[in-house]
C-alpha cells in the first residue's frame, strides 16, 4: 500500500519534471503567441501574459499571409507526393533486389546531405530556366521534393530490409508481379516509415526558404516562409502581425505532427537499428 | 486468378518506366510558354510595404491610361532586386523597368545590363546636375531618379522640450544632449551600426562631414568619425544594440520612446505618423565644429532601362519611366512617401506644403553620392567599412579596425 | 525523357518474343528491378548531382554580374581560391563553423538523450509531453531566428528582463558583443536541434530489449555501468545516424544565422555557410562563394569517410 503510493508520487513526480521541461522548450513559442496578441506593444517590453485577447495582429496576418499559407500547404503536398512517389520503390528495390551498385547509391544518398542548399539552389536555377519551371507550382515541388528523398530512402530502406524474405516470396508464389507485390504488400506493412517519411519531407519542404527565394522570380508562387521574410521587411514596427503571422506557420505542421506521432518514433526505430 | 507471369513482370516494368517519365514529361510539359505578352510591361522594384505598393500601382495605373499599355508591378524586397534582376538577365526574362536602389545601379550597369537613357531621348534638363550624376556611371545616365533622400537627425519634442534642450548642432551638442537624454530605459540617441548597408549608409555623413572619404579608409579623418560613434556608445546614450539595428529597427526604438533622437531617413515618415501621440521633429545631422558643412548620403531609387534584344520595348519603357518621373508624378509620390523631388521645379513646389521638411531638402541639395568615387567597387568598400565599425564598436581601436578595412577594399578589386 | 518512354514497350516487345532464354530472362528481371530505382537515382543526379559538379566547375572560374549577360565564364585557374585562401574571413568562418557544429551537436546530442531517456520511464502524460516538446522542431527556421532576435534583444528582450528579476545582472549583450554572440547562435540552434535527436533517441532506446535490463539490475550493476555496457553498445547504430545527419545539417547552417545576427556583429558569428553566401549574393563573386561551398562538401566528405571506415571495421 504505501510502496503503492511512494511509486505513483515518483510517476507523478516526474511528470512535473517533464511539464518543467516542456515549459522551458515551449517558452520561445510561448512568447511567440504572446507578442502575436499584444500588437500594440511595439518595441516597449512585451507583458508575461496579455492583458486582454487584442486578435488584430492574427487578422492582419490573415488578410495578408492567408494566401500563402495555402500555398505552402499546396507546395509541401505536392512534395510530399513526389517525394514517396521516387523514394518509397527505390527504398524497396534497395533493401531487397541485392542489384549491383546499391551501396553505392546508398552512399550517393549520403552525399547528397553535404551539399549545401545554396549551392543547389544557384545551381538549378538555370536548368529550371531551360526547362520553364521558375515560377511554377510544381518546380518548386519538385525541388522541395529533394530535400526529402534521400533521408526518405535511408529511412525506408532500412525498414524494408527487415521485411521477411518469405513475405515477399509468399505473395510471388501467388503469381503477384514486382510492382504489385509492391504495392499490395511491401507498402502496407511499411505504413510507420512511409508516415515518418512523409511527414518529414512535408516538414522540409514547408519550411523551405531558399527554393522559394531563388526559384521564383514573380509573386505567383509565393509560400509562407518567403510571405513573412518580406513582411518583416515591410513591417518591422508591427511585432504583433509578424508573430501572428509566424503562429499560423507553425499550425499546420503542429496538426500534423500531432495526428502522426504514433507512427513516427515507430517508424524511425523499425529501421535504424537494424 | 494466376496469369502468366511474364507478361505481368512486362507490365510492373512498364508502370515503373513510366512513373518515371512521367514526372519527367510533366517538367518538360511546363515548360512550354515563355515569351512575352506586347501589350503588357512590368516594373520591378522594392516597393514589398503596403502603403508604398499602392502608391506605386496607382502611379503605374496614371502611367498606364495616360500612355495605354498595361503595366504591370513586380515587388521584391530590397535586398533581393539585384539578384533577381541577374537571374532574370541570364534567363532572359528581364522586366522592362528596374527600380535600382542608387547604390547598387552601378553594378548593374558595370555588367553592361543597363540602356543609355538619354539615347531612349529622356531629357535632363530639368534635372540638377547632382542628381543627374546620382543616376549615371562613368558618365554615362542610366537612371532617372523620381525623388531622392538623405539622412537627418529626428528628435522627440517632448522629451526634449522636458529636458529643456535645444536641438543639438554640433557633435559635443549631440554628445551632451544624448548623455542627458539618457535615463531609465530611454536611450539619448538611436543610430544604426548594422552590419549591411544601412549600417554604412548612417556612418557615411558622420564620416564625411568630418572630412573623410571612402577612398582612404585609413586616414585620420574617418577614425575620428568612428571615435565619436565609440563615444556615444561608451557614454551609453547609444545601446550596444545597435550594431544589430537596421534603419527600421532604429525607426521602432524611437517610436517606442526608447530613443529621444535617432539618425534617419524621411521615408520613416509614414510610419512615425501612425503614432499620433508621437511628436517628433527634424533637423541637420550635426557637424563636428560649428560653420562645418554636414554633408549627408544622397540615398535614393533610380528608374532604370535593362538591355533586352527589343529596342521597341525599351523606347515603351523609356515613355514608362518619362511618365513616372514626372513633375506630377514626383509631387505626387514626394507628398506620400516624405522624400524630396528630384526636379527642380516639382521640388520649389514640394518644399511650399511641406515647411517642416525644410532641413531635410537643404540636406538634400548639399548631399553626396555613395558610387560618385568608387563607383561599382562601392559593395567591396562597404563590406569593408562594416566589419570595420563593427569591429571598432565592439571593443577594437578605430585606426587598428580602419586600417584593416582599408586593405580589404583594396584587395577586394 | 523520350528514351525511358521508348524503352518501356521495347521491354514488353522482349517480354514475348524471347520467352524462354534464361539470360534474357534475368536482364529483363533486372532491368524490371532497376525501374523501381532509376527515377530517385535520375532525381539525385539532376538535384544534388548537377549542382555539385557545376559548383566544382565554377570555381575555377571567373564568374561576374557580367556573366548573367553575355554567358561568358573563362577560367581563372586557381585565381577564386588564392583569393578566398587570402581572405582573413576565411580562417575566421572555418573556426566558427568547427566551434558552432561541435558546440551544436554535443548541446542536441546531450540533451537530446536525456530527455529520451528521462521518456522512458513510464508516467502520467508522458505521451503527451513527448509530442510536444517536438513543437520547435516544426517551426520554419525563418520564423525561429526572427522569434528569438527578440527574446535576445539586450534591452527589451524578455531573456534578460527575466535575469534581472531573479537578480542575474539583466544587460547581457547576447547577440550584440561578439564575444557573445556564437554562443547565443549555438544556443538556439541546440534549441532547435533537440527534437530530432530525442525522437530517434527514443525510438532507438524503445527497441532495446527490457530483460536486458532486468538482467544487469539482478546482477546489481550500477546504472553507469548499465548504460555503458548495455545501452551505449546497443543505441551505438542510431546514435551514428543522429551524429551524422546531425553533423551535414548544421555544418553548413545558413538561414538562421542570416535571421539572427546576419554574420555579425563584426563578422563574429559568420560561418562558411553565410560566406558563401555573401560571397556569391552580396559582393556577386560566384567564383569565391563556389569555392567555399566546395570546402564545405569536402569537410563533410572527410567526415563521411571516417563514418564509413568506422562502419565497416566494425561489420568484421
Amino acid at each position: 500500500m504505501a510502496d503503492a503510493t511512494t511509486t505513483s508520487g515518483r510517476r507523478w513526480g516526474a511528470t512535473v519534471a517533464g511539464i518543467v521541461i516542456l515549459g522551458v522548450m515551449l517558452f520561445p513559442l510561448y512568447w511567440m503567441i504572446n507578442t502575436a496578441l499584444q500588437p500594440e506593444s511595439g518595441l516597449l517590453e512585451v507583458s508575461p501574459v496579455p492583458d486582454s485577447l487584442d486578435l488584430s495582429g492574427f487578422t492582419s496576418a490573415i488578410s495578408e499571409q492567408g494566401g500563402h499559407l495555402l500555398t505552402s500547404l499546396a507546395v509541401a503536398l505536392g512534395a510530399v507526393a513526389i517525394c514517396l512517389a521516387v523514394a518509397a520503390p527505390a527504398a524497396y528495390g534497395l533493401a531487397q533486389f541485392r542489384l549491383r551498385g546499391s551501396r553505392t547509391i546508398v552512399f550517393g544518398t549520403l552525399i547528397t546531405q553535404m551539399v549545401p542548399g545554396i549551392v543547389i539552389a544557384n545551381a538549378l536555377y538555370s536548368a529550371y530556366v531551360d526547362l520553364g519551371l521558375v515560377n511554377s507550382y510544381f518546380g518548386l515541388m519538385l525541388a522541395d521534393a529533394s530535400l526529402g528523398i534521400p533521408f526518405a530512402i535511408v529511412l525506408m530502406r532500412s525498414f524494408m530490409v527487415s521485411i521477411p524474405k518469405e513475405v515477399i516470396e509468399a505473395a510471388e508464389a501467388d503469381g503477384a508481379g514486382k510492382l504489385r507485390t509492391f504495392v499490395q504488400v511491401v507498402l502496407p506493412m511499411s505504413r510507420n516509415s512511409l508516415i515518418t517519411a512523409g511527414l518529414f519531407s512535408f516538414l522540409y519542404a514547408w519550411s523551405d526558404f531558399m527554393f522559394a527565394l531563388t526559384l521564383n522570380t514573380t509573386d505567383e508562387v509565393k509560400p509562407v516562409t518567403l510571405g513573412i521574410y518580406q513582411y518583416i521587411g515591410a513591417h518591422v514596427g508591427d511585432w504583433g502581425s509578424v508573430m501572428a503571422a509566424s503562429v499560423l506557420s507553425a499550425i499546420p505542421a503542429a496538426v500534423l505532427l500531432v495526428l502522426a506521432q504514433k507512427y513516427i518514433a515507430a517508424g524511425i526505430t523499425g529501421g535504424s537499428i537494424k | 486468378m494466376p496469369r502468366p507471369r511474364r507478361g505481368r513482370r512486362g507490365r510492373s516494368t512498364t508502370a515503373a518506366l513510366t512513373a518515371c517519365s512521367a514526372l519527367v514529361a510533366g517538367a518538360a510539359l511546363t515548360g512550354c510558354g515563355a515569351g512575352r505578352d506586347p501589350g503588357v510591361f512590368t516594373v520591378l522594384n522594392s516597393s514589398t510595404d503596403a502603403s508604398y505598393h499602392g502608391w506605386d500601382a496607382a502611379t503605374l495605373k496614371r502611367c498606364s491610361a495616360e500612355l495605354g499599355l498595361t503595366i504591370e508591378q513586380q515587388s521584391v524586397p530590397a535586398a533581393q532586386v539585384m539578384q533577381k534582376s541577374l537571374r532574370m538577365a541570364s534567363s532572359k526574362s528581364l522586366p522592362d523597368v528596374i527600380q535600382f536602389d542608387a547604390s547598387e545601379m552601378p553594378t548593374f550597369a558595370e555588367a553592361g545590363g543597363l540602356v543609355d537613357l538619354r539615347s531612349l531621348d529622356l531629357s535632363t534638363k530639368d534635372i540638377p546636375k547632382g542628381i543627374v550624376d546620382f543616376g549615371s556611371y562613368k558618365g554615362t545616365y542610366y537612371g532617372a531618379a523620381r525623388t531622392v533622400n538623405t539622412l537627418a537627425l529626428f528628435y522627440n519634442k517632448d522629451i526634449l522640450k522636458k529636458a529643456g534642450l535645444d536641438v543639438p548642432t554640433t557633435w559635443d551638442e549631440m554628445r551632451q544632449s544624448a548623455k542627458k537624454l539618457t535615463r531609465g530605459s530611454q536611450y539619448g540617441i538611436a543610430l544604426s551600426a548594422g552590419g549591411a548597408e544601412d549600417g554604412v549608409f548612417q556612418f557615411a555623413p558622420f564620416m564625411w562631414s568630418n572630412g573623410g572619404d571612402e577612398t582612404d579608409l585609413a586616414g585620420p579623418k574617418v577614425a575620428g568619425a568612428l571615435d565619436y560613434w565609440k563615444g556615444l556608445i561608451k557614454d551609453r546614450s547609444l545601446s550596444r544594440s545597435t550594431v544589430n539595428w537596421t534603419q527600421a529597427d532604429v525607426n521602432d526604438q524611437f517610436m517606442a520612446g526608447n530613443a529621444a533622437m535617432m539618425i534617419n531617413g524621411p521615408w520613416q515618415v509614414e510610419t512615425l505618423n501612425t503614432k499620433k501621440n508621437l511628436h517628433w521633429g527634424i533637423a541637420q545631422i550635426p557637424v563636428p565644429n560649428t560653420g562645418d558643412a554636414s554633408v549627408g548620403p544622397l540615398g535614393g531609387a533610380v528608374l532604370t532601362v535593362p538591355k533586352t534584344e527589343d529596342t521597341g520595348r525599351q523606347k515603351t519603357a523609356a515613355k514608362i519611366i518619362r511618365c513616372m518621373s514626372s513633375e506630377r508624378e514626383q509631387i505626387t509620390y514626394a507628398r506620400n512617401s516624405w522624400m524630396v523631388p528630384a526636379n527642380e521645379k516639382a521640388a520649389a513646389t514640394w518644399r511650399k506644403e511641406v515647411p517642416e521638411l525644410d532641413a531635410l531638402a537643404d540636406q538634400v541639395a548639399t548631399a553626396r553620392s555613395r558610387t560618385a568615387k568608387v563607383g561599382a567597387r562601392w559593395s567591396s568598400v562597404s563590406l569593408a567599412l562594416q566589419s570595420a565599425f563593427q569591429s571598432a564598436l565592439t571593443g577594437q581601436s578605430s585606426e587598428a579596425a580602419l586600417k584593416k578595412a582599408q586593405s580589404r577594399a583594396t584587395s577586394g578589386n | 525523357m523520350s528514351t525511358t518512354t521508348a524503352t518501356a514497350p521495347a521491354v514488353q516487345r522482349t517480354a514475348v518474343q524471347k520467352r524462354t532464354d534464361p539470360a534474357r530472362a534475368r536482364r529483363r528481371r533486372r532491368l524490371g528491378q532497376w525501374g523501381f530505382i532509376a527515377p530517385a537515382v535520375v532525381f539525385m543526379l539532376l538535384f544534388f548531382g548537377y549542382p555539385l559538379v557545376r559548383n566544382v566547375v565554377m570555381s575555377f572560374q571567373d564568374f561576374s554580374p557580367s556573366t548573367f549577360f553575355d554567358g561568358k565564364s573563362p577560367f581563372n585557374g586557381a585565381d577564386n581560391w588564392s583569393k578566398v585562401f587570402h581572405d582573413d574571413l576565411f580562417g575566421k568562418a572555418l573556426w566558427h563553423t568547427i566551434v558552432f557544429t561541435i558546440g551544436s551537436l554535443i548541446g542536441q546530442f546531450g540533451i537530446g538523450l536525456a530527455l529520451a531517456a528521462f521518456f522512458t520511464k513510464r508516467f502520467p502524460l508522458n505521451g503527451f509531453l513527448r509530442s510536444l516538446i517536438l513543437l520547435p522542431w516544426l517551426v520554419p527556421m525563418v520564423v525561429s531566428g526572427i522569434v528569438w532576435r527578440r527574446i535576445l534583444d539586450q534591452d527589451t528582450g524578455v531573456l534578460n528582463s527575466f535575469a534581472e528579476v531573479i537578480g542575474l545582472g539583466g544587460h547581457t549583450p547576447w547577440l550584440t558583443s561578439p564575444g557573445m554572440a556564437l554562443f547565443s547562435v549555438i544556443m538556439v540552434n541546440i534549441w532547435i536541434g533537440i527534437p530530432f535527436n530525442m525522437v530517434i533517441l527514443y525510438g532507438g532506446l524503445q527497441e532495446i530489449p527490457k530483460e536486458l535490463y532486468e538482467a544487469s539490475s539482478l546482477d546489481g550493476a550500477s546504472a553507469w555501468r548499465t548504460f555503458r555496457s548495455i545501452t551505449l553498445p546497443l543505441l551505438k547504430p542510431v546514435i551514428t545516424v543522429v551524429l551524422v545527419l546531425g553533423f551535414m545539417s548544421t555544418v553548413k547552417i545558413l538561414d538562421l544565422i542570416l535571421a539572427l545576427t546576419d554574420g555579425g556583429p563584426a563578422d563574429s558569428t559568420q560561418t562558411l555557410g553565410t560566406l558563401t553566401y555573401q560571397n556569391s549574393f552580396v559582393q556577386l563573386d560566384f567564383g569565391a562563394g563556389a569555392v567555399v561551398g566546395n570546402v564545405l562538401i569536402l569537410i563533410s566528405a572527410v567526415f563521411a569517410v571516417f563514418y564509413l571506415r568506422a562502419n565497416r571495421s566494425e561489420g568484421k
